[in-house]
């Protein structure tokens, strides 16, 4: 497989908050189509790990490139970031879902999609409006153009914010705990919308605690604990199959 | 019958304005004091709701130097009599640089509608008031800039806003509406405060109610002024009110 294919490479990352050390020589690459499910206990890293690589942090050490676009190179004693236009071509690769939506509490629903597109890529306004009405459909959220957050349930608010990241076509979408403070009720519209994104080959990162969704969803599957990568592989052989104890012990503590 | 002769029967009867002082001439004086004291509200509000928020953003900079500077500045307006900054500012001019104060007066202009002539006093006036309200503006600010989540900075981050975007289109409109209550106790004290113009003689409605109420020995344009100043705010807290209404088709 050609190195054009792999659209998110991660190598040797390390991170340290003070004395703590939160990733410790973490390697991951997502290859074009892949869905990467990150599970394991809180404090584990995962977060970091997704900060990380949408550059809300920045890396001690290790090197971070999306496809073509270098982000971060290790030059042996640590991190070396682009310049700011490196930066922000780097963040037309990818967008991210938060675990609390994070959508402008002040913007319609029409305006959380739209303003991104226009206001940083230009984008004409007729073409993004289109654009934003097919992606409310897709989401099942039809109608809801002129409402603002406040008054839509969590679903729907995470919905039009996994919208309002598909607006920018990112080659990757991050999910931070993407269902983590939605009720069980509300939490099975937003995996479906992202289900159904998997489906349609949506390369995709996400960081979750929903076991059996991760296991249906996901190609690979990574176990993180401690800041290292305890386990990964396929979905089904981590999930259904771990051979690691730790790995063992934290699956059954989520059942 | 006339208003006028109305007014002023009203007046003999019942305040006991007569002769020299007919309730017309006292209004009408008191009135031009009114459109100095709202000139001086007007002018204050827009120089010092921008130079608030830079003064905010400096004192949040990473600049340490900057940051201090700001917190000192803040400080001493904060910290100082807001009569005492008046008069200094009028007098600087002449004692540190020995400027003739008469050469500081700006000739005619129009301001708001209004064709005044425009004397160092009154420039002084607004610049002293425009400093201090801006101190106490920029904490206010300050304070609703840092109520708002980093998720929104965060969410705008990975969409590519710049930092400059960020705040004008995400965060201030947030932050306008949390702060509104406080910004408003400001905007009625500063209706209150223009009459500490009167120190520089400045003919806003204070300083005229104070030489008629001298001259013509009454107590009348005490009572009128206070009901001018309340009648004022009550304008001052209409106005704020709508705004917040407006602002209210979200909450966070």
């Amino acid at each position: 497989m050609s190195d054009s294919n792999i659209l998110l490479d991660l190598q040797h990352a390390r991170k340290s908050f003070g004395d703590n050390e939160v990733l410790k020589d973490i390697s991951v690459t997502v290859e074009r189509g892949e869905v990467l499910a990150i599970i394991g206990p809180s404090g584990g890293g995962k977060s970091t790990l997704l900060r990380c690589c949408t550059l809300l942090e920045k890396l001690d050490g290790g090197s971070l490139s999306f496809g073509d676009c270098v982000v971060a190179t290790d030059n042996g004693s640590g991190s070396v970031y682009g310049g700011s236009s490196v930066l922000r071509e780097a963040r037309t690769h990818f967008g991210l879902v938060f675990q609390n939506f994070n959508l402008f509490p002040h913007y319609t629903v029409l305006k959380n999609l739209v303003d991104a597109p226009v206001t940083v890529q230009k984008v004409p306004k007729d073409k993004a409006i289109a654009k934003a009405y097919q992606l409310l459909e897709k989401m099942g959220l039809e109608g809801k153009q002129d409402m603002v957050p406040c008054e839509l349930s969590g679903g729907q608010q995470q919905r039009v914010a996994i919208a309002r990241a598909l607006m920018l076509d990112p080659a990757v979408l991050f999910f931070d705990e993407p269902t983590s403070a939605l009720d069980p009720e509300l939490t099975k519209g937003v995996l479906k919308v992202i289900r159904n994104l998997a489906e349609e080959h949506m390369t995709m990162v996400i960081v979750t605690h929903e076991m059996k969704f991760a296991r249906d969803v996901a190609d690979h599957v990574i176990f993180m604990d401690g800041g290292v990568i305890v386990e990964q592989g396929l979905a089904v052989d981590v999930i259904d199959n771990p051979q690691h104890e730790r790995t063992r012990a934290f699956l059954l503590s989520e059942e | 019958m006339d208003i006028v002769v109305l007014l002023n029967e009203f007046g003999a009867t019942y305040l006991g304005l007569d002769g020299n002082l007919t309730l017309t001439l006292l209004l009408t004086r008191m009135g031009g004091g009114l459109i100095v004291t709202f000139q001086i509200f007007i002018i204050t509000l827009i120089g010092s709701l921008p130079l608030g928020v830079l003064i905010a953003l400096g004192r949040m900079s990473k600049v340490k130097p900057l940051a201090w500077l700001m917190r000192l500045y803040i400080s001493f307006m904060r910290g100082t009599p807001l009569m005492l900054q008046l008069m200094a500012i009028y007098y600087i001019p002449y004692y540190v640089f020995g400027i003739k104060l008469n050469l500081l007066n700006i000739g005619p202009m129009d301001i708001v509608g209004l064709h005044v002539e425009i004397g160092w006093v009154m420039t002084a006036c607004c610049i002293g008031f425009i400093l201090n309200y801006a101190a106490y503006f920029a904490e206010i600010y300050r304070g609703g800039i840092q109520s708002i989540a980093r998720g929104q900075y965060e969410a705008a981050e990975v969409l590519g806003y710049s930092n400059a975007q960020t705040f004008m289109k995400i965060v201030l409109p947030q932050v306008i509406k949390r702060i509104l209550p406080a910004m408003g106790n400001e905007v009625i004290t500063l209706v209150k405060d223009t009459s500490l113009a009167f120190v520089l003689a400045l003919a806003e409605m204070f300083t005229v109610v104070k030489q008629i109420v001298a001259s013509e020995v009454t107590m009348i344009p005490f009572i009128l002024a206070a009901l001018f100043y309340w009648l004022f705010t009550i304008f001052a807290e209409f106005v704020l009110g709508r705004i917040e209404k407006k602002l209210s088709y979200y909450h966070d």
